[in-house]
């Protein structure tokens, strides 16, 4: 048995496999992702709905963890200009995934949220396989799927959490426009296992994470304690 | 699932109390466990389904290190505590969050492990944060010795006496654990996969049941150690004695933000406690059983009362008003019943009079204890499952929006965030271990990486930054805009079908006392005998007085 004591001034978790598949829980996931979204910028709220889609890609067969890192280090910051059957980024550059399926989901049953019609067009989306959980959610209070295209594919979404299509092709998109719509037939989806994360994305994530954190010190270490001998 | 919530219960006649009496820090930290904790839904859960427990591995040297394996056998699944005992030189103890190295170290398995189970915890139960567990396990936690206490009780034992009562009764542990951790932690299991099973359903039910096989390893060590020592002269723990020794835990500021951070469960803890309390006030009768039974919890309440102790002046003053309100309740008790139409809802009030709030969430303990008929069935209510990023209605008014805010959170627009000592401090996490801490604003560094726990400021900020939106536009269009109110507005919607979600004091004060968030949480634990260490370090007592695993076979105390 090793009592080697760990590093104490070792600060947060460690992966000691990077680079290899490392399996975490659905919830470190979405703790790590929260924190790492915030460490890169992102308002608490925001960073709860990255947490929230990264768990949720995970849980549904796809590296989230790894998406969400490439958007918070690329760091599409714009947020939407909504409007009904449209909706544009507010500044140069592309969409905020984050930000616009948080705003798909806050305006799901409103006018501009509405997929009726022709549809609705969300231009430059930055990482848009992160839409997908909040498309998820909005799906299960319509209570209809939502089928999404964007150059060259197609998705479908489904309430329960089913999704199906061209999902590589999303995951490979950097940036595209989206057209959603309604969908009510059943997706096919073939119950898909929930995926592994990547060491190395790991710690860069745990990186941006450590941004939350604030540098020890003699008198915060001292303030936290028990001010009693814990030898008695 | 289940979010019961108050206003889904039935009315009973005489109503729950207000939010704004009941969430008050003052209050929630005079907090006692009640038949509602966690640790006694537990042990009825094991009684009544006849859970059997035993020991399949003990592997442990005459220095007291190895490993051994506690099952517990249910109707449908069994669990295993895995612990792994060590030998720690003094010097690297420590309760902090900090510490490296521990003198016990477990994990609670699902299901019966193997031997490659074992190598495989054993790998990295000993290292704990440092480690890897899996879905296999449920917890993790570690626990230190009480060094004086263990070497008094090994001596004794060994030499073929009892140990000292005075000395078992002035810690009460032989060991405290330092963190217990669940739900995902490290690789654990996460919850949402177990949540369905009804006995893991409730609060905390894998950490208490860690818990307490724990104390069956700290009794069953220090009697091997004894044995050891003095050979066929070593006595056994008198069960007189063994039933007094519960498992310490020793906690910090890791504690307090957890019920800041999970507004829907705290609401539904404090519900369910409510509505407990609501439905025995409403009670017309007192039957002579009843009376029996809260005459016995009085008894236990004032032998409790006694054999705690603390050297903190907080709570020395604490123990002088729960004493002294003891004293008043057993002397209106000598009238109770008494001819009032509801004579539960006559004590409460009188109480409520007469008595410091140490007193009176003593009452309250006592007043559910004879009426498990009436009130057990609560506990399957004070659980939730919590969406990392519980959805917003986002088609709701500002209007609407706006009004819930001013009647949910009154208490923290009245708060003037100007005056500095009500902006003092401020919580953060540290990089060392991530261990939540809380901060001077004026002298330290470290404010601009504040966390969002200030509820009661954040909310301020929101209800400026929604001055001058118009009444009809949606909650989105202003999410939209304002996406740094977005934490805050989840808040407000989910307190607004959860009266009870938020502590309604400014967490950021000067003159705040964590440690009142913590015993609250520690008496919905089942803890007794807080003890602070500072005002933001305790320690408590688990189990003592329960029964241990391997004596309660089948559902019978033997």
């Amino acid at each position: 048995m090793t009592l080697e004591p760990n590093d104490p001034t070792a600060s947060g978790p460690s992966f000691p496999d990077a680079g290899a598949a490392v399996v975490l829980s659905r919830n470190e996931i979405e703790s790590l992702c929260a924190k790492a979204a915030r460490g890169a910028g992102i308002s608490w709220g925001d960073a709860e709905e990255a947490g929230f889609a990264a768990g949720w890609l995970h849980a549904h067969g796809l590296d989230g963890s790894s998406v969400l890192l490439t958007h918070l280090e690329t760091g599409a910051a714009n947020r939407p200009i909504v409007g009904q059957g449209h909706w544009r980024p507010a500044g140069a550059g592309p969409l905020c995934p984050i930000a616009t399926g948080a705003t798909l989901s806050d305006y799901c049953t409103l006018p501009e949220g509405a997929l009726g019609g022709g549809g609705l067009t969300v231009e430059a989306v930055a990482s848009p396989v992160l839409l997908l959980p909040f498309l998820s959610r909005n799906a299960t209070r319509l209570g209809h799927g939502i089928a999404v295209s964007f150059p060259g594919g197609a998705v479908i979404v489904e309430g329960a959490g089913a999704i199906a299509g061209d999902l590589g092709l999303l995951v490979a998109q950097g940036t595209a426009t989206l057209l959603m719509k309604p969908c009510t037939s059943a997706a096919a989806a073939p119950h898909r296992a929930p995926a592994g994360c990547v060491g190395t994305v790991l710690a860069r994530l745990n990186r941006l994470a450590m941004q939350t954190t604030v540098p020890p010190s003699d008198r915060s270490r001292g303030d936290a304690g028990s001010g009693t001998d814990d030898n008695d | 699932m289940t979010d019961t919530t108050a206003s889904q219960l039935e009315a009973p006649a005489i109503g729950l109390r207000p939010p704004e009496t009941v969430m008050r820090l003052a209050r929630m930290g005079s907090a006692h466990p009640t038949r509602l904790s966690f640790l006694r839904v537990l042990l009825r859960r094991m009684r009544d389904e006849g859970w059997r427990f035993d020991r399949p591995v003990w592997e442990i040297d005459g220095k007291g290190v190895g490993r051994a394996v506690y099952r517990a056998v249910g109707p449908v699944r069994t669990y295993s505590l895995v612990a792994f005992a060590h030998d720690l030189p003094d010097a690297m103890r420590s309760d902090r969050v900090i510490a490296t190295a521990w003198d016990a170290t477990f994990a609670l398995f699902d299901g019966t492990p193997t031997a490659a189970d074992l190598d495989r915890l054993q790998a990295n139960v000993p290292l704990q944060e440092a480690g890897r567990i899996s879905a296999r396990e449920l917890s993790l936690s570690r626990a230190n010795r009480s060094v004086r206490l263990w070497a008094h009780v090994v001596e004794s034992l060994a030499a073929g006496r009892q140990p000292d009562p005075a000395e078992i009764d002035a810690v009460g542990y032989l060991m405290r654990t330092t963190a217990v951790y669940g739900s995902g932690k490290f690789g654990a299991a996460d919850r949402r996969d177990i949540a369905e099973r009804p006995e893991l359903q409730g609060p905390f039910q894998a950490e208490m049941l860690s818990v307490w096989l724990t104390r069956q390893f700290t009794v069953d060590i220090v009697e091997h150690l004894a044995a050891a020592k003095g050979g066929d002269q070593a006595a056994r723990l008198a069960p007189e004695i063994k039933r007094r020794l519960g498992v310490g835990n020793s906690t910090g500021l890791g504690m307090a933000p957890f019920l800041v951070r999970h507004p829907l469960l705290l609401n539904n803890w404090m519900a369910m406690r409510e509505a407990a309390l609501a439905r025995v006030r409403a009670l017309t009768g007192v039957g002579a059983q009843a009376i029996e039974r809260l005459r016995h919890a009085y008894a236990q309440a004032c032998e409790n009362a006694e054999s705690w102790h603390s050297d903190h002046p907080i709570q020395i003053a604490k123990l002088r008003d729960l004493r002294d309100d003891l004293a008043r309740i057993g002397a209106r008790l000598q009238s109770f019943p008494g001819d009032a139409a509801h004579p539960w809802d006559a004590l409460w009030r009188w109480g409520e009079e007469t008595l410091t709030l140490e007193g009176q969430e003593m009452l309250f303990a006592l007043l559910i204890e004879p009426h498990g008929d009436l009130v057990d069935d609560l506990a399957a209510g004070m659980s939730a499952e919590e969406d990392p990023a519980h959805p917003i209605n986002g088609a709701m008014s500002v209007a609407s929006f706006r009004a819930i805010l001013a009647q949910r959170y009154a208490w923290a627009l009245a708060i003037d965030f100007d005056r500095p000592e009500n902006a003092a401090r401020f919580w953060y996490v540290s990089e060392e271990k991530l261990e939540p801490r809380l901060g001077e604003r004026a002298t330290e560094a470290g404010a601009e990486r504040e966390q969002p726990l200030c509820t009661a400021r954040l909310v301020a900020e929101l209800h400026a930054a929604l001055a001058g939106w118009p009444d009809q536009r949606p909650l989105a269009a202003f999410l939209l805009a304002h996406p740094e109110h977005r934490y805050m507005a989840r808040r407000v919607q989910i307190a607004a079908d959860h009266p009870y979600a938020e502590v309604q004091d400014n967490l950021i004060a000067a003159d705040m006392l964590p440690i009142d968030l913590m015993r609250c949480k520690l008496a919905f634990f089942g803890a007794s005998h807080f003890d602070p260490r500072s005002d933001k370090w305790v320690r408590i007592s688990l189990f003592q007085g329960a029964p241990y695993p391997l004596d309660m076979q089948g559902g019978a105390a033997q």
